[in-house]
Parts: structure tokens; C-alpha cells; sequence
């Protein structure tokens, strides 16, 4: 079984803080706005404190998640099947047989170039969710999946994949 | 090179020219001279430009079109202004369907369409070829794919020849296997509901007034009521109404759109032909099979009726301009479903692994939360207004708790058979997947946090049937949390064990085929071929 690279946390991290900002933004300042105009009268003085309290629980909580996430994920490129294992929550186990694999890409967003880092995608023709993908991978080694992926699915290969 | 019909351009140009005739129309209301009032002369004028433009486009259109039926592929030229060469390789062929309506009928013209499983719309329409030349190509599209996938290269390039064998053939191994009963297509009728037919029903029952929905209201009865009563009455009376009218319409539209259905296999195909007013028929490809899907509805299982329908990469249930195409059989007795759709898939007996108990104490525990919401919700809604009192009485649906358990849990199973995997769900409308392992594309085992407590979990295998918001994946719920690990491992290690075994009859096939042309169909078993 192989893990992330460990630097994938911060990625995680950094989107979990950028999204957290976005939502406890729009709360606090939905808060604001209670209290600024005359639409709720009796708008108790502890609206805002109380949404910037639970704008910072939620952005520790997807904080949390997203530290979790790294110790939940795993995959192993095995002899016939590609196996996936992840979800905080909801736990995942995922096999993808190479037989069964239509294209393999290779994604780098800003925030993984920043980091190095880079996400390999596996498509099926699978109709749900089956679209696999493993991020957290340095450059060399995604290349090196996405590599040994279409090796494995061209070797395998017996007639259409559908 | 085939063009079509010439009565297409005469039928096409006609919707056409609706079309435009209102676009022009549009056009000639906003753009009349003088300001205050429309000029009749003029927006007539334009109107009949866009008809004379829908039709000088169409007859191009019709000029432009060509089509031919090679050995192994279907080539399409078609376009007016962009033009496009389109070339479909037979072995990839998925679904072809005629579709008539009644002025076709009467020209004697239908509509082809062709799906392959790329693409999220149909492939090639060809729109409209004349009817015997539509049920030509089905069959030779029918006979070119199953001959390209088996690899066979005898086909004959003469055409007549091919054809006069072709049809001799088809009279041979045309096989009837279901056609609808008359007290079928009733029970069918009555108890679908057409979602499309509340809009109707609205709509008819709005026509029915004059446009007044209180000419249909007894009101001189309800007056003598008192107070706040009439009102409700009044609107218990329109509801009703409403219901009734959207329930003959959809038994209506149902009826129509499975009259006279009819399921024929030949060779490796199924054929079905339905429909009154507008006909329609087309092929499934046995070798194409994906799932099938057992499903008995509510009332039709009471009276011990299932339906069937067969997802193939090409299209799914859900399609929406489709609907209904797919399913194999629209209502028919359980037993003789189970026949067919072993017919399609030798599956084994269904009897089927339950889930542990403890699902079904997660399913009590859940249906118990519900309650709780409904009278929380009740609660408030009598501390806050006056509509109701006694919130607590909504308490008493905790009765029901056990049983919805029971029912849904006792309707749910799975089965790893040795070539299927079956599953089961579904207490209001019980579906049975039937996935051949052969056609798995992913193995996923699911554990919510909720499920993990129970040390339960989800298996889903999925395949390439293009799956809508309703058409589900065959999913094992609930199944112990270890035994849904062993399943997964079971699924993937048999496809790999099919896939072998086939890779091993190719080749075999292919020396047979490199000694001497065998004569015998080596196509090994209907739910494999490619």
C-alpha cells in the first residue's frame, strides 16, 4: 500500500482555509448586516461574536478533515486492478481494473505547482463515481503511474473496454 | 450513396416550417410598420418567407444527405452549410431504432436512429427513409455488427444476394418471445403514472373550464357550508380533479405507447415494436448487455407482475426522449419476466443473502429519527400558529417504525452467483440487478460513518450502462462491513477469471478460423459476446 507524499496536506489544508474564509465570510458578514440595518429588531449583540465563533469552529473542523483525509488515503497499483482506499466519512474502497481503464491524465492545479506536487486521473466508462483519482503525487512518481497505468491497461487489454 | 425518402423533405419541411413560419411570425409582430397596430399583409409576407425558407432548406438538406452501408461501416454525409462526413463502425453499434409517428405512417417513411456508446446523443438520425428501407438497414446493421464483432469476413459486398439471404434468415430465427395481453396493456394503463400527464391534466382541465377554474366547482353545493370549510372543500374538490384528469391522461398516453408490444429475438438481437399512433421499434444487442433490471412496482406486484427492461451502453433508462425504449418488457407475470431475462442472462435461482439484522436496527433507528423531526416539526408548528394542536399526536407514527424497518430491510439482498452478480432493494418499487461480471467496470465498497458503527457497508459494482438520477447501480446495502470486502475481491477476481477464459476462446478461435472458415457460430455465450 502506498501513501500520499505527506506535502499533500498542505494543499488540502491551504484549500480547506481558503474555503472555510469564503463561508465564515459570507456568515460574519450576513451576521453584520443583521445587526447594521433595522430588518431583525431584537437582534441580540451576540449575533456576531457567535457567527465569527462558528465561522472558526468550522474552518478547525475542515482543518481536522482535511489532516484526516492524508491518514485515511492509500492506493496500491496491484497486478490486475488499481486499489484505492479513502474518505473521512465515508469510507471508500475502490477497484478499478486496468482492463477497464480508458485514458489516464495527469492534473497539476496552481496550488499543486506551487507545492510540486501533481494528480493523476484514471477514467472508466463506468457511470458512477468511478472516475478515479490519486493526487499528492511528486512529479516523477505521477509520471511514473500514469506510466505504469497505461502499460497495465494496454497489456490487458483483451477487446473494448465497454 | 443512398438518399432518403423524397416525402422527407415534404414531412421535415413541415415542422420546419412551423418553426420558422412562428419565428417569422415573431419577427413580423415587432418589426410591422406604423407603430400602433400590426400590418396583417406584411406579417403574412414574412411568414411565408420563413416557410419558403424552411423548405428550400429542407429540400437541401434532402439534396445533401447521403448515407451508405459498407462491409464493416456506416457512412453518413449529410449538412447544409457545415457539413459533416461521419463514418460508424459497425462492431460499435449499439442500439438502432425506428420511430414513426402517424403522418410517417401514412407516407410510409420512419426515422432511424443509431447509438453507439459514445456521445451523450444519438449518433446518426436519419430522418426519413422509406419503411422497408428502415427494416433493411436494421437487419443489415444487425448482421454487419454481429459479424464484425465475431470477426467473420464473409460477408457478401453483393447486395441483393446478401439481402435475399438476410431476410430468408430472419424468417427463420425470428422468434416471438413476448407480446403484451390485452389485460396486461390494462393493468399497465391504470396504475403508471406518467409524470408528463399532471402537466397535461393540468392544461386539459384548464381548457375544460374556459380558462375558469370555478365553472368546474360545484359551488352552490359547498356554499351552504360555513366558514373557513368551503374553502378547504373547495380545494379538496380541485385537487381531485386534477388528479383524476392527470390519471386518464397518463392511462391514457401509456396505453398508447405500449400498444401492441411486441419482443422478437433474432440471432443475437432483441427486437421490440410498440406504440399506436406513433410506432416504434428497435434492437438490443444481447452481446451488449450491461445490467438487467428486475423491477415489481407496488401494485403490479400485488398482482404478481414484474417488468424488465435491459441497459445497454447505447442508452439507459431515463433517456428523455426515449422513454421507455429500453425496457424489454413493460409488465408481464413474474415468472415469465424471470423466463425471459434468463433468457438474456442464464442467472442462476435468485435467492438471495439478507443483510445482518443489524440493518435493519439502523434502518429503526433512522425511520425513528424521522418521527422524531415530523413531531418536532409539529411541535413547533403548534407553538407558533394555530393550525395545529395536538402536536403530539403525530407520536403514533412510531408504530409504523418497525415495520418500514422490516420492509425494507427483508427487501433487500444480494447474491454472488458464478457468473452474475444480483442484487436487490426497494420496498415501493423492489428492483432485482442481474450484472454479468464480464461487464463490471469498478468495484466500490462504501462504509458511511453511520454504517461503520454497525460494522456494515455498500458494495457497488459498476458498470458502462449510462446511468441517470434514477437508474441506479447494482448495489449490495448494508452487507457486513468483512463480507463486503470478500464480495469485492470475489467480483473483481471472476472478471478477471471471465476475461481470461475469453482471451482463451479468442485465440482458440482464431486458430480454428486460420486452419479452415468454420461454419458453426462460435459465439460462445449470449451474455458475452463483445
Amino acid at each position: 500500500m502506498e501513501r500520499l507524499t505527506p506535502r499533500v496536506r498542505v494543499v488540502w489544508i491551504a484549500l480547506a482555509i481558503v474555503r472555510a474564509t469564503i463561508f465564515g465570510g459570507f456568515l460574519v458578514g450576513a451576521a453584520i448586516a443583521l445587526m447594521r440595518t433595522d430588518f431583525w429588531d431584537a437582534a441580540p449583540s451576540i449575533l456576531v461574536p457567535a457567527a465569527v465563533a462558528v465561522a472558526v469552529v468550522l474552518a478547525v473542523v475542515r482543518v481536522l478533515i482535511a489532516w484526516r483525509r492524508y491518514g485515511v488515503w492509500r492506493f496500491d497499483l496491484r497486478d490486475d486492478d488499481l486499489y484505492i482506499e479513502r474518505g473521512v466519512f465515508t469510507r471508500v474502497k475502490t477497484i478499478a481494473p486496468y482492463v477497464r481503464v480508458q485514458h489516464v491524465d495527469s492534473r497539476r492545479s496552481p496550488l499543486e505547482r506551487a507545492t510540486g506536487l501533481a494528480t493523476v486521473v484514471v477514467y472508466t466508462a463506468g457511470s458512477r463515481s468511478s472516475d478515479v483519482a490519486i493526487p499528492g503525487l511528486t512529479p516523477s512518481r505521477a509520471e511514473e503511474v500514469q506510466e505504469s497505468l497505461r502499460r497495465l491497461a494496454i497489456e490487458s487489454a483483451g477487446e473494448d473496454a465497454v | 450513396m443512398r438518399s432518403l425518402h423524397p416525402a422527407s423533405v415534404a414531412v421535415r419541411s413541415l415542422s420546419r416550417s412551423l418553426n420558422t413560419g412562428f419565428l417569422f411570425f415573431v419577427v413580423g409582430i415587432v418589426v410591422s410598420p406604423g407603430g400602433n397596430g400590426t400590418d396583417l399583409l406584411s406579417v403574412g409576407a414574412l411568414v411565408a418567407i420563413g416557410i419558403v425558407m424552411g423548405i428550400i432548406y429542407e429540400f437541401a438538406y434532402y439534396r445533401r444527405f447521403r448515407y451508405e452501408l459498407t462491409e464493416n461501416s456506416f457512412d453518413v454525409t449529410s449538412g447544409v452549410i457545415a457539413r459533416r462526413d461521419r463514418e460508424l463502425p459497425l462492431g460499435r453499434v449499439q442500439n438502432v431504432d425506428i420511430r414513426q409517428n402517424v403522418v410517417g405512417r401514412i407516407l410510409g417513411i420512419a426515422a432511424v436512429h443509431i447509438e453507439t456508446a459514445g456521445g451523450g446523443q444519438t449518433e446518426v438520425s436519419l430522418q426519413y427513409v422509406a419503411e422497408d428501407e428502415a427494416h433493411r438497414l436494421r437487419r443489415q446493421l444487425r448482421s454487419g455488427a454481429s459479424a464484425e464483432t465475431s470477426d467473420a469476413a464473409d460477408s457478401s459486398p453483393d447486395e441483393t444476394g446478401a439481402q435475399a439471404t438476410e431476410s430468408k434468415r430472419e424468417a427463420d430465427d425470428e422468434k416471438l418471445l413476448f407480446e403484451i395481453r390485452p389485460h396486461e396493456l390494462a393493468i399497465l394503463s391504470v396504475f403508471t403514472i406518467d409524470p408528463g400527464a399532471s402537466l397535461l391534466g393540468g392544461i386539459a382541465l384548464s381548457f375544460a373550464s374556459g380558462f375558469d377554474p370555478a365553472t368546474l366547482l360545484p359551488t352552490d353545493r359547498i356554499a351552504g357550508l360555513p366558514g373557513p370549510e368551503s374553502g378547504l372543500l373547495t380545494l379538496a374538490w380541485g385537487l381531485v380533479l386534477f388528479l383524476l384528469a392527470a390519471w386518464v391522461i397518463s392511462a391514457a398516453l401509456t396505453f398508447t405507447r405500449y400498444y401492441g408490444f411486441r419482443l422478437t429475438r433474432a440471432g443475437d438481437e432483441l427486437y421490440y415494436e410498440r406504440g399506436l399512433l406513433q410506432r416504434y421499434s428497435g434492437t438490443i444487442p444481447l452481446g451488449k448487455v450491461q445490467t438487467l433490471t428486475v423491477s415489481e412496482s407496488i401494485p403490479f406486484r400485488w398482482f404478481g407482475y414484474a417488468a424488465l427492461s435491459v441497459e445497454t451502453a447505447g442508452y439507459a433508462p431515463g433517456q428523455s426522449d426515449s422513454r421507455g425504449t429500453e425496457s424489454a418488457i413493460p409488465l408481464a407475470d413474474a415468472d415469465r419476466v424471470a423466463e425471459l431475462a434468463r433468457a438474456i442472462e442464464p442467472f442462476g435461482p435468485i435467492d438471495l443473502e439478507a443483510p445482518p439484522r443489524r440493518a435493519r436496527e439502523r434502518y429503526a433507528v433512522r425511520y425513528s429519527l424521522v418521527v422524531a423531526a415530523i413531531v418536532g416539526g409539529a411541535y413547533a408548528v403548534a407553538r407558533y400558529t394555530a393550525v395545529v394542536r395536538q402536536w403530539y399526536a403525530f407520536a403514533a407514527l412510531v408504530v409504523l417504525v418497525p415495520v418500514a424497518a422490516h420492509l425494507k430491510w427483508s427487501n433487500r439482498g444480494y447474491r454472488i452467483d458464478d457468473r452474475y452478480f444480483l442484487t436487490r432493494t426497494g420496498f415501493w418499487r423492489r428492483t432485482t440487478k442481474i450484472v454479468p461480471y464480464y461487464r463490471v467496470q469498478a468495484v466500490l465498497h462504501q462504509a458511511t460513518i453511520f454504517q461503520r458503527r454497525r460494522r456494515l457497508a455498500s458494495v457497488t459494482a459498476d458498470t458502462a450502462s449510462s446511468a441517470t438520477l434514477l437508474g441506479r447501480a447494482a448495489t449490495a446495502y448494508d452487507v457486513d462491513a468483512d463480507r463486503g470486502l470478500e464480495i469485492q475481491a470475489t467480483i473483481e477476481e471472476r472478471l478477471q477469471n471471465r476475461l481470461r477464459a475469453r482471451q482463451r476462446e479468442r485465440t482458440v478461435e482464431r486458430w480454428f478460423r486460420d486452419d479452415e472458415s468454420p461454419d458453426d457460430d462460435p459465439s460462445a455465450e449470449p451474455g458475452d459476446g463483445g
